[in-house]
C-alpha cells in the first residue's frame, strides 16, 4: 500500500499489524504531496530533484564549479528572483491602478497616500525594475567574459539579448504609467527617437503611441504591453533560456 | 577493450585534455549477453559534481532572500520619483529619456539623427546576436581572448560613460553642465 507513497510514508507506516488509521492517512496525504522525504542523502535528494515539478528547473547533479558564487555572481538567478518580484508587485499595483490619462496619476497617489503598503510596494517594483536592468547587464558582461556564449551556447546567448531588449523595453513602458511629467516627458523624448528610422520610423512612433503624442492612445498601449505582452515574451524566452542551460550542460568554471 | 575519451558537448576544447584511467568491469566478462561490458567513462573533473539540490537551492534561496531584504530596506527609506500631473502644455527642461536610454539620448547630441537613433542601436543589437558566430576563437580562457575582452570591455566602459554623462553632466536644454555635481562658485553646494 505504502510502496507508491516513497521512504517517508515507509517511515510513517505503522508497525506490522498495528495499522493507526490516523498516521496511514498522514503518510498518504504527505506521499501524495512530496515523493521523498527530507534530502538526507545524496540519492533522496536527487529523486526529489527529478520528481518535483519547481525544481525539475535544475539538472539533478552539477559541476561544483558551475555553482561557484565567485563563478556566476548569482545574475542570472537575480534577474529571474527580480522579475518573478516584480509580477507580484505588478499585480498587487494593477488592483488600484486604472490606465486612463484621468484617473491614472491619482490612482498613483492614492497607492502612496491611502492604500495599504501601497508606497513601499510601489517604491519595491520601481527600485526592483531599475536593479533588474542592471542585473541582466551585469549577467550578460559576467557571460561575455568567462566566454560562456561558445558553442554549443551560441543560440541561448542570441535569447539573452533578446531578454535584455525585453527587459528594457518592459521598464521603458512601466515608465509612461504614472503619468506625471517625468513620465510622458521620458516617454516623449524616448519614442521621437524611433521617429529618426528612415521611411519607417515616424509610422512606427504612431503606431507605438496610437496618436501623433503621449496622451490616452499611447497609456493604454504602454499598460497592455507593460502588464500582458512583454511580460508574456519575456516568460517565453526565460523558459527556452533555461531550458536550453539545462540541455547545453552548465560550463563551469575556467 | 575499446578506449573512450569523454569528450562530453563541445567542454574543454582547447586546452590540453588529460584522458584519465577509465572505469573497467574487474570481473571477467563472459557469455552472449556480456559481449558488450557497460563502460563508465568519465573525466575526473566531471566527476565533481554535487546534487543540485540542495546544493544550487539552497543558494538561489539565499541569494533571492538577501536581494529581497536590500529592496526593502531600499524601498523604506528611498520614494520613487512622482512629479507633478502630466502637463504637455509644459515641457521639463531638460527633458531626459530613462537613465537606460540616456545614453541613446547623449549620442543624439553628437551625431546625426539616423546614425544615433536608428544606425548604432541596430548595429549593437545585431553585433551582439551574431557575437557567437563571429568569434571562432575556441578558447574561454581570458589570456587566449584578449582582443574580444577589449573589444567588449571598450563597448561596456562607453555604454557606461554615455550613461553617466547624460544623467549627471546634462542640464538645461542638455547642455553640458558641471556645476550639477560640482556645484557652483556663486551658490552653495548641490550635494
Amino acid at each position: 500500500m505504502t510502496e507508491h507513497l516513497g521512504d517517508y510514508a515507509t517511515e510513517m507506516s505503522a508497525t506490522p499489524g498495528e495499522v493507526n488509521p490516523v498516521r496511514a492517512f498522514v503518510a498518504q496525504l504527505w506521499g501524495s504531496i512530496f515523493r521523498h522525504g527530507l534530502p538526507t542523502t545524496d540519492k533522496v535528494a536527487a529523486r526529489t530533484a527529478l520528481t518535483n515539478f519547481f525544481l525539475h528547473i535544475h539538472p539533478v547533479r552539477v559541476k561544483r564549479s558551475a555553482i561557484r558564487v565567485s563563478y556566476t555572481l548569482c545574475l542570472g538567478g537575480l534577474s529571474f528572483f527580480l522579475f518573478i518580484l516584480l509580477t507580484i508587485t505588478g499585480l498587487f499595483l494593477m488592483f488600484y491602478y486604472i490606465p486612463s490619462v484621468d484617473q491614472a496619476y491619482q490612482n498613483v497617489k492614492d497607492l502612496e497616500f491611502v492604500a495599504t503598503f501601497g508606497l513601499v510596494i510601489r517604491n519595491m517594483h520601481r527600485w526592483a525594475a531599475h536593479g533588474m536592468v542592471i542585473t541582466v547587464w551585469l549577467h550578460m558582461a559576467r557571460v561575455f567574459y568567462q566566454g560562456a556564449y561558445k558553442p554549443p551556447r551560441e543560440f541561448n546567448w542570441a535569447i539573452g539579448t533578446l531578454l535584455l531588449l525585453t527587459t528594457l523595453l518592459l521598464s521603458f513602458s512601466g515608465y509612461l504609467l504614472p503619468w506625471d511629467q517625468l513620465a510622458v516627458w521620458a516617454i516623449t523624448v524616448g519614442t521621437n527617437m524611433a521617429k529618426y528610422a528612415p521611411i519607417a520610423g515616424p509610422y512606427t512612433r504612431y503606431l507605438l503611441l496610437g496618436g501623433r503624442g503621449v496622451a490616452q492612445g499611447a497609456l493604454i498601449r504602454f499598460y497592455v504591453l507593460h502588464v500582458i505582452a512583454l511580460p508574456l515574451i519575456g516568460f517565453l524566452l526565460m523558459v527556452v533560456h533555461f531550458w536550453r542551460v539545462r540541455k547545453d550542460g552548465f560550463t563551469g568554471g575556467l | 577493450m575499446a578506449t573512450v575519451v569523454g569528450g562530453g558537448n563541445g567542454e574543454g576544447r582547447g586546452r590540453a585534455t588529460v584522458s584519465t584511467p577509465l572505469t573497467r568491469p574487474t570481473r571477467p566478462v563472459s557469455g552472449p549477453e556480456l559481449a558488450s561490458p557497460p563502460l563508465v567513462v568519465r573525466r575526473r573533473e566531471e566527476e565533481e559534481t554535487v546534487v543540485t539540490f540542495p546544493h544550487l537551492v539552497w543558494r538561489e534561496f539565499l541569494a533571492g532572500l538577501l536581494a529581497f531584504v536590500f529592496l526593502m530596506v531600499v524601498s523604506i527609506q528611498i520614494n520613487a520619483p512622482l512629479l507633478q500631473r502630466a502637463n504637455t502644455a509644459i515641457t521639463p527642461n531638460p527633458a531626459k529619456a530613462p537613465w537606460y536610454f540616456v545614453g541613446l539620448q547623449e549620442l543624439l547630441e553628437r551625431f546625426p539623427p539616423v546614425m544615433a537613433g536608428v544606425a548604432f542601436p541596430s548595429f549593437v543589437i545585431i553585433f551582439m546576436i551574431l557575437t557567437p558566430y563571429i568569434d571562432k576563437n575556441p578558447s574561454r580562457r581570458p589570456q587566449d581572448r584578449k582582443v574580444a575582452i577589449a573589444l567588449f570591455t571598450v563597448y561596456l566602459c562607453l555604454a557606461v560613460a554615455f550613461i553617466v554623462v547624460g544623467v549627471f553632466f546634462r542640464s538645461l536644454a542638455f547642455n553640458w553642465d558641471w556645476t550639477r555635481i560640482f556645484g557652483h562658485p556663486a551658490l552653495p553646494s548641490p550635494v
